[in-house]
C-alpha cells in the first residue's frame, strides 16, 4: 500500500508545482515580469521532473516491470518526457523559450492520465506473455519520447502559424501583447519597441515579430529533427521485436501503419525545408497536420480499434 | 580618398587599395574601380556613397559554392539528330522529372493518405461485407460505394496495385534524386574551395572581420575546435562535420535497401500456422505455403517436428504468464538434430526456418470414470463475449448416447491449471486440478481428471529478405542519427592586417554563430609596438 500512497503523493505534488509554474508564466505575460520569480519557475520545473521520475521508479519497483505496459503508464511517461524536453534548452544556452509549451503539456497529460476517465487502468497490471521482452523498454520508450518531441515541435509550428497569419492581417504599427506570445523576454522587447516607435521607425514591430518567428522556426526544426530520429529508431525497433516475437516485421497493423504515416508526414516536413522559398510557413502547416496525426496514432487507434477488424495474431492491444 | 569614405563604408577603402587582388578573382568586380574613379572628380559625397551602395548590390559572384544549390541537369542536353536524339534525351528528361522534390513530396502525401484509408476500410473481408457497409443507394461521403473499393483494390490495400505502384514510384524518385542532386552535392562538398574575395566572404550567413589578426592564428584556433583547416596563402578554408552531408544519401540508400528486402520477403518467403497437440508431430514442408513466385523450398523442409511437451506458467493471480513448448527436430533419417524449449519472444531457428510460439489451446482432457479409462475427451473452444480470455469445454455422457436427450457431465477449463465440473442438471459440482489424483463424485459417478492435454500454436516462417531488411534498418538508424550533425564551413581571407571571416552551416544555425563568435574571441590580436609585431 505504501507504494500506492507514494504514487498519489508524487502525482499531486507534480500537478500542483506545474500549475504554479504555469501561473508564473501567465503572470509574466499578462501582468508584469517579476524577476525574482524566474528562479522559482526554474526550480519548479526541476521539482516536477523529480516528482515524475520518482513516480515512475516507484511503479517500476512495485510492479516488477518497466512502467510502460498500458495507456496510463505511457501517459505518465509522456509527461515525463515533456519535462525532460523542458530542461533541454538549459543545457544549450541557458534560456528557456520552450517551457511555455512543455509545461502546459506536462500538466494536461498528467491531469488527463490521473483524471477520472481512466481510473480502471491506474492499477499496475501484470505483463502478458507477448510483452515480456527486453525490447519493451527500448521500443515503447523511444516511441513515447518521439511523440513528446514531435508534439512539442508541432505546437511551436502552430504558434508560428498563428503569429504569421495574425501579422498579415494586422496593420503595421499596432502593437498587441498577445502577438509576442508568452515568452519571458517580452518585457525586454516591449521596451525596445517603445524606444524605436518613438523614433518613428515603422517596421520595428515587424522586425521583432520576424525575429520571433525565426526563433520559432529554428527551434521547431531542431526539436522535430530530434523527434524524427527517435521515431525512426522506435519504429524500427518495433519491427525487429515483431519479427522476434511473431515472425513478421511488418504486418500493416493499424498502429504500425499510423506510426509509419506519422513518419512520412514528418519526412515531408524535413524535405519541404529544402526549398528555400517560403520554407517556414509551408513546413509549419505540415507540422500542424503532423500534430493531429500523432494524436490519432497514439490515442485514436486505441479508441477506434474496438470497432475495427482485429488485425495481427495477438488480439491483446497493449498500447 | 580614404578619409572621405571612412565614416560610411571603411571596407570599400581597403578594397580600393588592393584592386589587383580583386581583378584576379571575380569578373563583376572589375567594373568597380572604373566606376568610382570616374565619379570622384565630379560628384559630391552623397552621390558617391550611393554609387558604392549600388555596386554593393551587384549580382552575386560566380563563386564555387553556389553550384550545389542548382540542380545538375542545368547542363544542356546533348544535341543529336532527330528521333535518336529524343531517345537519348528521354532518360534524362525522365530523370529530371522524377528527381523533382515536389513530386516526391506529393508521392509521400499520397502514400500517407492511402495508408490512412487502408486503416479505416476493413481489410481482407469478403465482398458481401463491403456491399453491406458501403451500399450503392447510400454512399459514404456521397460517392464512395463498394464498387470503388473493388475496382481500386482497397480491400487489400497494402498489396493493391495502386499502393504498390506508388511505392515503386517513390523508390524510383529516391534513386533519381540521389543520382542527380545528392551525389553532386557530395562532390562539391568534398572539394575545398578557397574564396579569394572579401566581398563573397562578407556575403556569407555569418560573417565578421578582425582588424588586427593573422589568418594562421585563426587556423590554429579552428583546428583546436575540431575543424579541418586548409591554408593557401592569405586564404583559409575550414570545415567540420562533413558526415552530415553524406548522411542524407545514406538515409535514402537505407530506405531503398529496406524496400528491396521487403520485396524479397513478399515474393520469396514461406509461411505456415499449425496447432499441434502435445505428443504429436508434423513435417515442416506440409505446413508451409509459399507466398510468392520467388519462394523455393529447401532441404530443411523435410524436417519433422515433434511436440514433446506443452506447458504454461502462471502468475499468483492465476493469469497466464508464459507458455512453453518443448520441441525436437528430426531430420529425414530420423536422427534428432535439435531440441529446444520455445516460448513467446523466444523462437527456434533451424536451417533458415524459424518456429515461433504464438498461441495455445487445450486439445483434450483425460479422465477416469469409475476407475475405467483413461478416456480422452476432446475439448472445444467456447465463445466468450469479447475479451481475449479462452474457455474450453467438453462433455462426458452418462446415459445411453443413442437416446434422444443425452445427459452428461460438463467440464470447463480456462487453462491447464484447473477443470470445473458441472453435473447433469448443469449445476456446479466442483473444481479439480489435473494430476491431483483426487476424484470427484457427481451423480453417483466417480470422475478423476488425469490430465489436461494442451496443444501448441506454432507459426513457421522462412524469410530470405530478413537479413537485407535488418541491414537496411541498422543503416537507417545510423544514418538518420548522423544526418543530425551539421556541416559547417568557414572561409577566411587575410587582407593587409585584417582578416575577413565568413561561414555557413546547414543545420544548427544559431549555435554556429555563437560558436564562431566564441572562436573569434580567442584569436589573438596583433599589436604593433615600435616596429616589431608582438602577438599578445
Amino acid at each position: 500500500m505504501i507504494f500506492l500512497t507514494l504514487e498519489h503523493i508524487l502525482t499531486h505534488i507534480c500537478f500542483s508545482v506545474v500549475s504554479i509554474v504555469i501561473t508564473i508564466h501567465l503572470m509574466t505575460l499578462l501582468v508584469n515580469e517579476i524577476v525574482g520569480l524566474q528562479n522559482s519557475s526554474e526550480r519548479g520545473r526541476i521539482v516536477t521532473l523529480f516528482c515524475i521520475t520518482g513516480f515512475l521508479i516507484t511503479r517500476w519497483i512495485y510492479s516488477g516491470h518497466f512502467p510502460l505496459s498500458n495507456l496510463y503508464e505511457s501517459l505518465i511517461f509522456l509527461s515525463w518526457n515533456f519535462s525532460i524536453i523542458n530542461m533541454l534548452p538549459y543545457f544549450k544556452n541557458g534560456k528557456n523559450d520552450l517551457s511555455a509549451i512543455t509545461s502546459p503539456s506536462t500538466l494536461f497529460i498528467q491531469g488527463f492520465a490521473t483524471s477520472g476517465l481512466l481510473t480502471q487502468i491506474h492499477q499496475p497490471k501484470i505483463l502478458v506473455p507477448a510483452l515480456q521482452s527486453q525490447w519493451l523498454m527500448m521500443h515503447v520508450s523511444m516511441m513515447v519520447l518521439s511523440y513528446a518531441s514531435l508534439l512539442c515541435g508541432s505546437l511551436l509550428s502552430v504558434a508560428l502559424l498563428v503569429i504569421t497569419f495574425r501579422k498579415r492581417r494586422r496593420v503595421v504599427g499596432k502593437r498587441n501583447h498577445f502577438l509576442n506570445g508568452f515568452f519571458y523576454n517580452i518585457q525586454y522587447k516591449n521596451e525596445r519597441e517603445k524606444i524605436l516607435i518613438k523614433t518613428s521607425f515603422p517596421s520595428s514591430v515587424n522586425y521583432y515579430k520576424y525575429h520571433l518567428l525565426q526563433q520559432f522556426d529554428y527551434w521547431s526544426y531542431r526539436i522535430i529533427s530530434l523527434g524524427f530520429l527517435f521515431l525512426t529508431i522506435g519504429i524500427l525497433s518495433g519491427a525487429v521485436w515483431a519479427n522476434e516475437a511473431w515472425g513478421s516485421y511488418w504486418s500493416w497493423d493499424p498502429k504500425e501503419t499510423w506510426a509509419f504515416i506519422t513518419w512520412t508526414i514528418f519526412a515531408v516536413y524535413l524535405h519541404i525545408r529544402e526549398k528555400k522559398k517560403s520554407e517556414d510557413v509551408n513546413s509549419a502547416i505540415v507540422a500542424s497536420i503532423g500534430f493531429l496525426i500523432i494524436w490519432i496514432c497514439y490515442f485514436g487507434i486505441n479508441i477506434l480499434r474496438i470497432g475495427l477488424h482485429s488485425y495481427g495474431s495477438f488480439p491483446i492491444s497493449y498500447n | 580618398m580614404e578619409i572621405l569614405f571612412k565614416p560610411s563604408l571603411p571596407r570599400i577603402t581597403l578594397s580600393l587599395k588592393s584592386q589587383s587582388h580583386l581583378l584576379r578573382s571575380s569578373s563583376h568586380l572589375r567594373t568597380l574601380p572604373f566606376t568610382i574613379s570616374c565619379k570622384l572628380g565630379t560628384s559630391q559625397d552623397g552621390n558617391i556613397s550611393k554609387k558604392i551602395m549600388l555596386s554593393e548590390v551587384a549580382p552575386p559572384p560566380l563563386s564555387e559554392n553556389d553550384s550545389p544549390n542548382r540542380e545538375a541537369p542545368a547542363k544542356p542536353p546533348s544535341r543529336r539528330g532527330g528521333a535518336v536524339g529524343l531517345l537519348q534525351r528521354f532518360p534524362r528528361r525522365v530523370l529530371t522529372v522524377l528527381s523533382n522534390l515536389r513530386l516526391a513530396i506529393g508521392e509521400m502525401f499520397t502514400i500517407a493518405a492511402l495508408m490512412a484509408l487502408g486503416t479505416f476500410i476493413e481489410q481482407g473481408e469478403p465482398l458481401d461485407f463491403y456491399v453491406q457497409k458501403y451500399p450503392e443507394d447510400n454512399p459514404v461521403l456521397g460517392f464512395f460505394t463498394w464498387k470503388w473499393i473493388q475496382i481500386l483494390g482497397f480491400d487489400h490495400m497494402f498489396s493493391s496495385p495502386v499502393f504498390l505502384g506508388m511505392l515503386i514510384l517513390l523508390a524510383t524518385s529516391l534513386m533519381a534524386c540521389t543520382y542527380t542532386t545528392q551525389i553532386p552535392i557530395v562532390k562539391v562538398a568534398r572539394r575545398w574551395t578557397f574564396l579569394s574575395s572579401s566581398e563573397t566572404i562578407r556575403k556569407q550567413e555569418v560573417s565578421d572581420s578582425l582588424p588586427r589578426a593573422s589568418v594562421n592564428d585563426l587556423g590554429v584556433i579552428l583546428m583546436g575546435a575540431g575543424y579541418e583547416v586548409f591554408v593557401k596563402g592569405p586564404a583559409l578554408y575550414a570545415f567540420k562535420g562533413l558526415a552530415g552531408r553524406f548522411a542524407p544519401i545514406g538515409v535514402h540508400f537505407a530506405m531503398l535497401l529496406i524496400m528491396a528486402g521487403g520485396t524479397l520477403s513478399a515474393a520469396g518467403s514461406f509461411k505456415g500456422v499449425v496447432t499441434v497437440p502435445q505428443g504429436l508431430n508434423f513435417v515442416v514442408g506440409d505446413v508451409l505455403g509459399p507466398s510468392g513466385f520467388l519462394s523455393k523450398p529447401t532441404e530443411a523442409f523435410n524436417t519433422e517436428v515433434h511436440v514433446n511437451k506443452f506447458y504454461m506458467d502462471y502468475y499468483d493471480s492465476g493469469e497466464v504468464s508464459q507458455f512453453h513448448t518443448d520441441l525436437s527436430l528430426y531430420d529425414i533419417d530420423g536422427k534428432e538434430v535439435l531440441r529446444k524449449t520455445i516460448s513467446v519472444n523466444d523462437p527456434l531457428r533451424y536451417g533458415g526456418i524459424t518456429i515461433y510460439q504464438t498461441d495455445w489451446s487445450i486439445s483434450a482432457l483425460q479422465v477416469l470414470k469409475d476407475g475405467e479409462g483413461p478416456f480422452n475427451l476432446a475439448m472445444a473452444p467456447l465463445q466468450l463475449n469479447g475479451g481475449d480470455k479462452k474457455l474450453y469445454g467438453t462433455f462426458l455422457p452418462v446415459d445411453d448416447p443413442d437416446s434422444s436427450q443425452v445427459k452428461g457431465i460438463s467440464m470447463l477449463a480456462r487453462d491447464l491449471q484447473s477443470v470445473v465440473l458441472y453435473d447433469q442438471e448443469g449445476k456446479f459440482a466442483g473444481v479439480r486440478r489435473p494430476n491431483s489424483k483426487l476424484p470427484i463424485e457427481i451423480d453417483g459417478k466417480k470422475i478423476e481428471v488425469v490430465d489436461a492435454i494442451g496443444s501448441s500454436g506454432l507459426d513457421l516462417k522462412t524469410d530470405p529478405g530478413v537479413p537485407v531488411v535488418y541491414a537496411g534498418f541498422g543503416a537507417l538508424m545510423l544514418t538518420t542519427c548522423i544526418s543530425l550533425l551539421s556541416h559547417s564551413q568557414i572561409w577566411a581571407l587575410q587582407d593587409g592586417t585584417t582578416v575577413f571571416i565568413g561561414g555557413k552551416t546547414n543545420r544548427a544555425k544559431a549555435e554556429f554563430s555563437s560558436e564562431v563568435n566564441r572562436l573569434l574571441d580567442r584569436v589573438p590580436e596583433i599589436v604593433e609596438t615600435s616596429q616589431q609585431g608582438i602577438i599578445q
